[in-house]
């Protein structure tokens, strides 16, 4: 029976060849604006439909990157966020080529002045420190003017007794800016020491990717450290390594999971359930019995 | 009132009789010959009576038998349909002998228009124009040469009884005329015990336009408009339309007052058919009428909405017609195909066979009228038509691509019938344009098969 209807419809489509009645359509190119490829099944999907889904591909589950401000909205409580240095810019103190235009061009794109947003805010109404990092912006890379708001954002939960929650994206420490940018390292490192003494919280979440100078520093001196699932986290790159130790490494080197597999990441969560267990933790360490 | 009604027919049409039948509250009793015991129109009614053989003369066509089990069920009333003994006048004339209600005209009427030469004579004596020829019987050569020069050729020779395309022959000169003559008249003595000839002049370029006749037993005479009945294939109707769109209403007016003068001259009073020949000037002459429903009647009901089997019955019973001529509109076009079981690459051979498989179009506006379905076999006994596809649309293109979706989607396995052929024809310019003759179907037949086939 099947077979009858294709036969058909070949006999269809020889007729309307003959009397040149096949009907020629274009495919429409549509704007990228309206559709999204996922990086981890390649499929389009419509933007609305990512949106709803907080940026988790409907199809794989793939953890898209997020933007600061829609990364804030997804873990604070609404209408809490206090934004501190908002409007700082880096500088270029040794004029790297083409670097001022760069900021400019990301700072116009991403909507953000730098890789970092920072501020306070309210997690199901316990008040939070909070660094969110932005990945749109030249790859969430750490320049001076990053280090400088994170130690800030330190030194604020330090001095007002708030946990600190610090969101890491970012490719590592930012090229342009040279020593200046590995100087960050320590500093942030150092303002995360005194946190340390002075018995605060730090929850460190690391996404899709946390690498270089920012994983070697602050992203992994969490007290506890939580990760989105399939996120990229590691110091060098891997085909770098893959040269330097003439190995094949396994499928799932650097990933959250391997990590957590390896005991650098306590638990891998969900980006639907980011808010709910940041809440429980911030509930545990408030004393209260949950 | 009629309570109970014997379908003296099988097919389509008598699956569509005892629709209407049932729509009436009419009992039904259908008649089948020993071929036909799991045909359709069996099934359906509510009984069922076996008259004979599966020779039409054994069953069909047997007078004595199709009363007799009509008498027997006790009906009070017999549908002709059409074929077989629709047109018969002795059956008529047997039928309300027997205290039966003939669902047709009168067998007077019948016989007067069933022979080709009275009924010229009459509608000459009427006033309506018929197609130049003679006026009664042709004797001989002699008298047929004369007539032909004063028409001109090319002439047709009719038999007088003839019909369904049986008994014509198409003359272009003299001698063909003096060599067809002689074998004709013997043709039509063998066939129709009456060897009476007569002389049409032949319009090579022509449409056949027919006008549909509903009239009741008190002098109402209505007209259902026109159909296009153009696309014949050696005489026999392949797809019908109606309206004609070509006819403008001045000229649709005037062909359908010339219909109804037709009709009232005979005293009509039932379902009947006045069919025209029309030039290329839209010049509309009487060529013959049909005292019968037709098989092309559904275009008709989809374009006025009007159900004509309904309105025969009722006016048969000696119902007075509840219509009136200013509220029949035509709404939209129809086209109707005739499926048939034939192979359209084998000369349009008929293909009796089972019926492995069957998908029939739907949807808004698609009318199948049928008396197949799937595991039935198609006998070799009778007509090969299985099936009308009609579409309707609001303009005469609408129609058409309807048709083509419809086609598309009309899957018979296991016989091969002329679906293809009428996709074919649905996609021809020409009968897009819509200002095809009745001589197109043979020329696009020939076309087809001299050509690489398409499918």
């Amino acid at each position: 029976m099947n077979q009858l209807f294709k036969k058909r419809k070949e006999q269809i489509s020889i007729v309307q060849q003959f009397f040149n009645r096949v009907v020629k359509t274009e495919v429409k190119v549509v704007e990228a604006s309206q559709i999204v490829i996922c990086d981890g099944c390649k499929q389009a999907i419509a933007p609305e439909s990512i949106k709803a889904n907080q940026g988790v591909c409907i199809h794989c589950g793939y953890h898209m990157r997020m933007g600061a401000y829609d990364r804030l909205s997804l873990l604070l409580d609404e209408g809490t966020f206090r934004e501190i240095d908002k409007k700082r810019t880096s500088f270029h103190v040794n004029d790297f080529s083409g670097y001022k235009k760069k900021l400019y061009q990301y700072q116009q794109a991403a909507n953000v002045n730098e890789a970092v947003v920072c501020g306070s805010g309210q997690i199901s109404g316990m008040k939070v420190a909070i660094a969110v990092m932005d990945s749109y912006f030249m790859m969430g890379s750490m320049g001076s003017v990053v280090g400088d708001k994170i130690t800030k954002t330190i030194e604020m939960a330090t001095q007002k007794k708030f946990p600190l929650l610090i969101v890491s994206s970012s490719g590592g420490a930012r090229m342009q800016e040279g020593i200046l940018s590995l100087m960050q390292m320590a500093k942030t490192s150092a303002a995360l020491a005194r946190l340390d003494e002075a018995g605060g919280l730090y929850i460190s979440i690391l996404t899709h990717p946390t690498t270089g100078g920012v994983s070697a520093s602050y992203a992994m001196l969490g007290d506890i450290i939580l990760a989105e699932p399939k996120a990229t986290i590691g110091f060098a790159g891997r085909r770098v390594i893959e040269k330097t130790i003439n190995e094949k490494l396994p499928d799932h080197f650097q990933t959250s999971e391997f990590l957590k597999e390896k005991g650098f990441v306590d638990q891998v969560v969900t980006r639907h359930q980011l808010k709910d267990t940041c809440a429980k933790l911030l509930q545990l360490h408030q004393g209260v019995n949950l | 009132m009629i309570k109970k009604c014997l379908i003296a027919n099988r097919g389509e049409i008598a699956v569509r009789i005892i629709r209407s039948c049932k729509d009436l509250n009419i009992a039904t009793v259908a008649i089948y010959s020993t071929a036909d015991k799991d045909a359709l129109h069996v099934q359906l009614a509510d009984e069922s009576v076996c008259v004979g053989g599966p020779q039409s003369k054994d069953s069909y066509l047997h007078m004595h038998n199709i009363i007799e089990a009509a008498i027997l069920t006790g009906c009070d009333a017999i549908h002709p349909g059409f074929g077989f003994l629709s047109e018969n006048p002795m059956f008529a004339s047997l039928v309300s002998q027997c205290g039966l209600i003939f669902i047709g005209p009168s067998s007077d009427v019948i016989e007067l228009m069933g022979n080709k030469i009275n009924a010229r004579k009459r509608m000459i004596e009427a006033g309506v124009q018929v197609i130049p020829g003679s006026i009664g019987a042709v004797k001989d050569e002699v008298e047929a040469v004369s007539i032909a020069n004063t028409i001109g050729y090319p002439v047709m020779i009719k038999a007088a009884a003839g019909g369904g395309g049986r008994g014509i022959r198409m003359v272009n000169s003299q001698e063909e005329l003096m060599k067809v003559f002689s074998p004709l008249k013997q043709e039509a003595k063998n066939n129709f015990s009456d060897d009476t000839v007569y002389i049409e002049k032949l319009f090579t370029k022509a449409k056949h336009i027919e006008v549909q006749i509903l009239a009741d037993k008190h002098g109402t005479v209505l007209h259902l408009y026109e159909r296009d009945c153009s696309f014949q294939r050696r005489h026999q109707k392949v797809i019908e339309e109606a309206p004609c769109h070509l006819l403008s209403s001045e000229q649709r007016e005037k062909i359908c007052a010339e219909a109804i003068k037709v009709a009232k001259a005979v005293s009509y009073d039932s379902v009947g058919t006045v069919e025209f020949l029309m030039d290329e000037r839209f010049e509309a002459y009487f060529m013959e009428m049909n005292t019968r429903i037709q098989v092309e009647h559904p275009i008709t009901e989809m374009v006025t909405g009007v159900d004509l089997i309904r309105h025969q019955i009722r006016s048969a019973e000696g119902c007075k017609l509840t219509l009136k001529q200013e509220d029949i509109v035509i709404k939209g076009h129809a086209i109707e195909c005739r499926i048939n079981a034939e192979d359209m690459r084998r000369g349009f051979a008929p293909t009796p066979g089972t019926i492995t498989f069957i998908h029939t179009p739907g949807g808004k506006d698609v009318r199948i009228d049928s008396a197949i379905y799937q595991g039935y076999t198609i006998s070799p006994y009778y007509d090969s038509m299985i099936a009308k596809l009609i579409t309707f649309g609001d303009s005469r293109l609408q129609a058409i691509k309807r048709m083509r979706g419809a086609l598309e989607e009309f899957i018979i396995d296991g016989v091969a019938s002329n679906v293809e052929f009428h996709y074919l024809t649905m996609h021809h310019a020409q009968f897009i344009d819509g200002r095809y003759t009745t001589d197109f179907a043979g020329k696009w037949i020939q076309e087809l098969s001299e050509r690489e086939p398409i499918i």
